[in-house]
């Protein structure tokens, strides 16, 4: 298979460029030869007009080129200056290297208006600020061309904007950006151009300032989607989960949720909104039976399952999609057919007196494959091999396809592209659509607004406010999210 | 070239040969089997020469007193107490990590030494020999003892050798438990979340592991030539075990080639000092460099592993090395 089928690219002095693609359209592949930790099969890279050589990652470093990965590349327990210092040759013998690099810290802030302290120490920093490091470290070395890989999968939406405006000085005072990317509004506040890659291949090439988002998403799948809100349904039923005056404090003495009440009716997705940090992540262990609270009760199909422990989370009833994929979602080790069959060990279909019943397994998996999309060649292969789009699909494949009557959704599209975002809200919508009952986290206030009939606003532990998702508009849910996050800092 | 020939020669050299060879291959090959066991649930068992004493001892008390019963049952009764024995000394450990949350590579560690004393005791004092001069117990029953392989000068105990790894295989592989435990191993949090008893699943884990090896113990009294229980008759198994499932990288069928390596290393070491003047200490080299060298080639065969499935369904070109927290983003 090919990641990158011949792309040819040409990225001029002083712009910011977007590579925008879906997870796994060869975005992150194509930057790292550039960057010389995959050297490619066939073609060749110009840089300043000259053909260039780029084998390793020293390469790049030399014809100027850098990189600011996902991952932060710096020591927590030293100095802005020393990290700096850290990259810079002979830096452990020459003893003046950390004072020079304190200079060249504070030059460099002021100039780009980072507002970073030589002296602070990295563990200290928050991760905008630490992303700015990364940055210095690159000017640092005189860099000519950087490289952002997804910078904003861990930036706060403020320190986007103010990342957004050190891109663009950044390319005024001559220096070219290339900013990878599967996030819309990220390229038009951003970049003067934008590629869109799929499949490998590249399959357009626009400037921002002649083009709108609906005409990008087309060219990124391949045809256009429809993330628009749909009618209300009426068809609200009986209350299938509720929470009734549930307390919990955490172990750091943390009072996580506030008498907490709400209901969630069949054929309905009432959907939680709020800063992230306000209790949601409590919310949804508390509503999963996960935690135990210190006081109230969670009601699932008329049943009290307030104390019943981990083993209710098999309870036919309940779906999770947990908020952390990765850490309580999947199994990353294990295969993908493994990973949608652990909630079926009590399946006489599946296990007979504890032994699989592989040829049945196997069918069931490649019906699930189809009905859910899932884009593998088979069930066997490794869940950490499928890209968080296609391990997102696994993970509700194994919760909707047992037909609950109840559905945890966390974040559930977080780190997804357009595509998977468009099956996993129809997914939800099928199952409210049959009458399943929703409970839907998410900071996306726009994903709440497209999909939910109702949405209740989450401040400091405490449910502040619901709203009728029809007359519900960005502003006012802002307005009260925000209103109540003072006293918390 | 003479060291090489002077190892295959002890190993395969002559029927006495491979029966020596054959006779290391059971313990070492139980050992690491009950290692993989532990593993799968990501528990670290470094008890397992305790656990091997622990069954041993157990199975020599019985062997000494079951005269008179018919050989399967001697038998029979012999190694099942045997894996009794391992069971509950790994169920100590397990016990202290389940309840007191105490490290079970701890544990497991100093419970050998305990084991170490126990037997020590034991084999001069209270089931010393009649003589009381050689610090070793008397015979247990010759019946039973697993019957010699006349042939293969070596006991049937090996038939353990492929059942062993085949249970084992199976019971991982194509059982309910089995999934349990890999699901527990592969992401303890994710299987409390979908409902499994990661605990109770773990410290079922760690007594298989246990059993396995006290069976081994049971299988050394067996081979030993006199049939009794000497000090130190673990010789060391419990441990070269470990390298054994190292070098199988966990995966119970490949326990059984590197067992067959590891028992020739250890059948050739002695006979080379002999016939070649050079000094065992040199397969200890080897065997440190085989582990070396599987361990290096585990980058390899990961990075292969991590290979993307795209967007298309199709695996990706195989990347030059990339860190691997970067294959897991998003």
């Amino acid at each position: 298979m090919v990641a990158n089928d011949n792309v040819s690219l040409c990225v001029q002095t002083g712009e910011v460029l977007a590579i925008l693609g879906e997870n796994g359209a060869g975005k992150s592949t194509l930057m790292k030869i550039v960057g010389g930790l995959t050297a490619a099969d066939v073609g060749e890279i110009f840089v300043w007009g000259k053909p260039a050589r780029i084998r390793r990652p020293k390469d790049a470093r030399e014809l100027g080129i850098g990189m600011v990965h996902q991952h932060f590349m710096l020591v927590p327990d030293m100095t802005v200056a020393e990290n700096l210092a850290l990259g810079q040759p002979g830096a452990l013998t020459a003893p003046s290297a950390v004072g020079a690099a304190r200079r060249r810290v504070n030059e460099l802030a002021d100039r780009y208006e980072f507002g970073i302290s030589p002296n602070t120490l990295i563990e200290d920093l928050s991760v905008g600020e630490r992303q700015r490091v990364e940055i210095l470290k690159l000017l640092d070395a005189d860099a000519r061309i950087l490289i952002f890989d997804e910078p904003t999968a861990v930036l706060a939406q403020r320190e986007w904007e103010h990342l957004a405006g050190v891109l663009s000085s950044l390319a005024q005072a001559g220096r070219t950006i290339i900013l990878i990317t599967h996030k819309l509004h990220e390229v038009f506040e951003a970049s003067t151009r934008c590629v869109v890659l799929r499949s490998g291949r590249l399959v357009g090439s626009v400037n921002t300032a002649d083009t709108t988002p609906d005409a990008v998403v087309e060219m990124m799948i391949g045809r256009s989607v429809d993330l628009h809100r749909e009618a209300t349904h009426d068809q609200i039923g009986d209350v299938a989960l509720e929470l009734a005056h549930v307390w919990l404090r955490d172990d750091d003495g943390r009072q996580r949720l506030v008498d907490v009440s709400l209901k969630v009716h069949d054929g309905e997705i009432l959907g939680i909104a709020g800063i992230e940090g306000n209790g949601q992540s409590q919310l949804i262990d508390v509503a999963c039976g996960f935690r135990n609270p210190d006081e109230g009760t969670v009601t699932l199909a008329g049943r009290n399952i307030t104390n019943l422990g981990p083993a209710k989370q098999v309870d036919p009833d309940l779906a999770v999609i947990p908020e952390d994929r990765h850490r309580d979602g999947v199994a990353l080790p294990m295969s993908v057919s493994d990973n949608m069959l652990i909630k079926e060990l009590h399946n006489p279909r599946l296990f007979r007196r504890g032994w699989r019943q592989a040829a049945r397994i196997r069918e069931r998996d490649n019906q699930l494959i189809e009905q859910f999309d899932i884009r593998i060649p088979h069930a066997d292969v490794y869940m950490r091999q499928l890209s968080g789009g296609n391990q997102q699909k696994v993970v509700l494949a194994r919760e909707l396809s047992r037909q609950p009557r109840v559905v945890i959704a966390a974040q559930p599209t977080r780190g997804l592209d357009v595509g998977a975002m468009e099956f996993v809200y129809n997914a939800l919508r099928t199952h409210r659509n049959r009458g399943g009952a929703t409970l839907l986290v998410s900071s996306e206030l726009d994903e709440l607004i497209l999909l939910a009939d109702r949405i209740a606003v989450m401040v400091d532990g405490r449910i502040v406010g619901t709203f009728d998702a029809n007359d519900a508009s960005v502003e006012k849910i802002g307005r009260l999210m925000i209103s109540g996050v003072g006293s918390d800092g | 070239m003479a060291a090489v020939r002077a190892m295959f020669s002890a190993s395969f050299g002559g029927v006495s040969q491979i029966g020596g060879m054959l006779r290391k291959l059971v313990p070492l090959t139980l050992v690491s089997l009950g290692w993989v066991v532990a593993f799968s649930v990501r528990r670290i068992n470094v008890g397992l020469e305790g656990q091997i004493l622990a069954g041993g001892t157990l199975a020599t008390l019985v062997g000494l007193h079951v005269a008179g019963m018919p050989a399967v049952i001697q038998i029979a009764a012999v190694s099942f107490v045997g894996a009794i024995g391992g069971l509950a000394w790994a169920g100590v450990a397990a016990w202290l990590w389940a309840r007191r949350n105490v490290n079970e590579i701890i544990s497991t560690l100093l419970l050998n030494f305990v084991m170490i004393q126990i037997v020590s005791w034991l084999v001069n004092g209270p089931l010393e020999e009649p003589t009381h001069t050689l610090g070793q117990t008397g015979p247990i029953s010759p019946s039973a003892r697993w019957p010699m392989i006349e042939a293969l000068r070596t006991r049937w105990d090996i038939v353990l050798v492929p059942i062993g790894v085949a249970v084992i295989y199976v019971l991982l592989t194509r059982t309910r438990l089995g999934f349990r435990m890999r699901a527990t191993g592969s992401n303890n949090r994710f299987a409390a979340y979908s409902g499994l008893r990661t605990v109770r699943v773990s410290v079922l884990a760690m007594i298989i592991s246990g059993g396995l090896a006290g069976l081994a113990g049971a299988s050394l009294i067996s081979s030993n030539p006199a049939g009794n229980m000497g000090e130190n008759f673990s010789a060391n198994f419990g441990f070269e075990g470990i390298a054994v499932a190292l070098l199988a990288r966990n995966h119970p069928i490949g326990c059984l080639p590197a067992a067959v390596l590891f028992a020739v290393l250890r059948q050739g070491g002695s006979l080379m000092e002999a016939q070649a003047g050079i000094s065992s200490g040199l397969v200890l080299v080897t065997q440190g460099l085989v582990i070396g060298i599987v361990a290096a080639s585990n980058f390899y065969v990961s990075r292969y592993r991590r290979r993307r499935i795209d967007a298309t369904g199709q695996a990706t070109r195989r990347t030059a090395a990339v860190p691997a927290r970067e294959a897991i983003e998003s």
